[in-house]
């Protein structure tokens, strides 16, 4: 990532905030970081109002560290509890109507593409999953349909965690909320396969609890966007505050439905997508 | 009451297991030279993840 895009006009570093004057100093820039590097340099993420314990925030935050060129990247975010941290995020982002954010992704792709044909711009969509599989389902199978370009992050807290705890399609069966107080009727929709059979060429499910995996998804995810179609990431990210467990206990909830076999880690390639990939590989040695 | 995380820097070996399980940023530091972590308290939610993922039990969760 080049320092340049964050430099600080002469004359102007006294007036700047020191949380600014930190970030071009110590930031990710020029330098190949991830999420094996976190903790010595000052990270793209600004503290922000998310929910302590929150494992939508770890996840966005590793999501963050992970991005393949951070400077040449687009985030499309969506409404919902991550959009309430995308202020303090040093990236590139957009956020427009509930549930329009791949249609929005699109158009953004389409004209980065016209605008910088020899340079790579990654778009990534990164939105809850209300969002993604719910109120922007159109616009989402739609944009895979196609084949554009972009990577579509799910960050999946199994609710509609903004607005107080309403089922979402990804909640598991008999899932009681708040709002949800008779228990969800239907089972957790199989969204990464409805990717695959949609025309992903990359799909994952991963979670923070291991997150040199989740890095490895998203990084994935978004150099095969670049080259030979749409990808999907599913992140479960659970959440303390509405499924009413202690803020500890974020990533040990994951560990335990992983062991219930409602959650899973995974990762499909297609044929050229894995082609694509041991191509980079074998060329980074 | 508010409370945050500390961390006793005897039993600290740097595996940086808490630093991937904290939700915000910038809050635990690695000190590359001494291999250990310290807290930026101020940043702190004392969420208590850092504490269930050290595996040293060099971290707890206290009163300001
Ligand atoms: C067009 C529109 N419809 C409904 C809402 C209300 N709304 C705000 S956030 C939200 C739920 C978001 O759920 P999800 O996408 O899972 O994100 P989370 O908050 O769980 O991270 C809803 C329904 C809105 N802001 N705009
Ligand atoms: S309500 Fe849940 S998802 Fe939203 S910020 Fe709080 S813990 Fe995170
Ligand atoms: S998890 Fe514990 S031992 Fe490891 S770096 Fe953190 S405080 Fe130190
Ligand atoms: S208590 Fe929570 S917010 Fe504080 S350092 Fe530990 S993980 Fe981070
Ligand atoms: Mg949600």
């Amino acid at each position: 990532m080049t320092r340049r895009m964050f430099k600080i006009s002469a004359g102007f570093e006294e007036v700047m905030p020191p949380e600014y004057r930190e970030l071009v100093e110590k930031g990710p820039f020029e330098k190949q970081l991830g999420v094996a590097e976190l903790g010595t340099f000052k990270e793209l993420l600004e503290e922000h109002p998310l929910c302590a314990g929150c494992g939508l925030a770890l996840s966005l935050r590793l999501t963050l560290i992970s991005l393949p060129s951070p400077e040449d990247t687009v985030i499309v975010g969506a409404t919902g509890c991550s959009s309430l941290a995308f202020p303090q995020v040093a990236v590139h982002n957009i956020h427009s109507l509930f549930g329009n954010q791949n249609a929005v992704a699109t158009g953004l792709k389409r004209a980065l593409s016209l605008r910088f044909p020899d340079r790579a711009k990654d778009v990534v969509v990164i939105a809850g999953d209300g969002a993604t599989c719910d109120i922007g389902l159109e616009s989402v199978m739609h944009s895979w349909f196609r084949g554009e370009k972009l990577t579509t992050i799910m960050l999946d807290n199994e609710a509609y965690a903004n607005t107080g705890g309403q089922e979402s399609g990804m909640s598991q069966l008999g899932t009681v909320l708040n709002m949800a107080p008779m228990g969800k009727k239907f089972k957790k929709v199989a969204f990464p396969e409805v990717a695959k059979a949609a025309g992903c060429v990359y799909v994952a499910v991963a979670a923070p609890h291991q997150p040199r995996r989740l890095e490895r998804s998203v990084r994935r995810a978004i150099l095969i966007a670049r080259e030979i179609g749409p990808t999907y990431v599913q992140l479960y990210t659970p959440c303390p505050t509405n499924y009413k467990f202690k803020p500890a206990d974020t990533l040990s909830v994951i560990r335990e439905q992983e062991k219930a076999g409602l959650f899973r880690p995974d990762e499909y390639l297609s044929p050229e997508a894995a082609a694509y990939i041991q191509q980079l590989e074998e060329a980074k040695g | 009451m508010y409370v945050i995380c500390k961390v006793d820097e005897k039993k600290c070996n740097g595996c940086k297991l808490c630093i991937w399980a904290c939700p915000d940023p910038n809050v635990i530091v690695f000190d590359p030279d001494s291999k250990k972590i310290s807290i930026h308290q101020a940043r702190c939610k004392g969420c208590g993840l850092c504490v269930a993922a050290c595996r040293q039990k060099a971290l707890e969760i206290d009163a300001v």
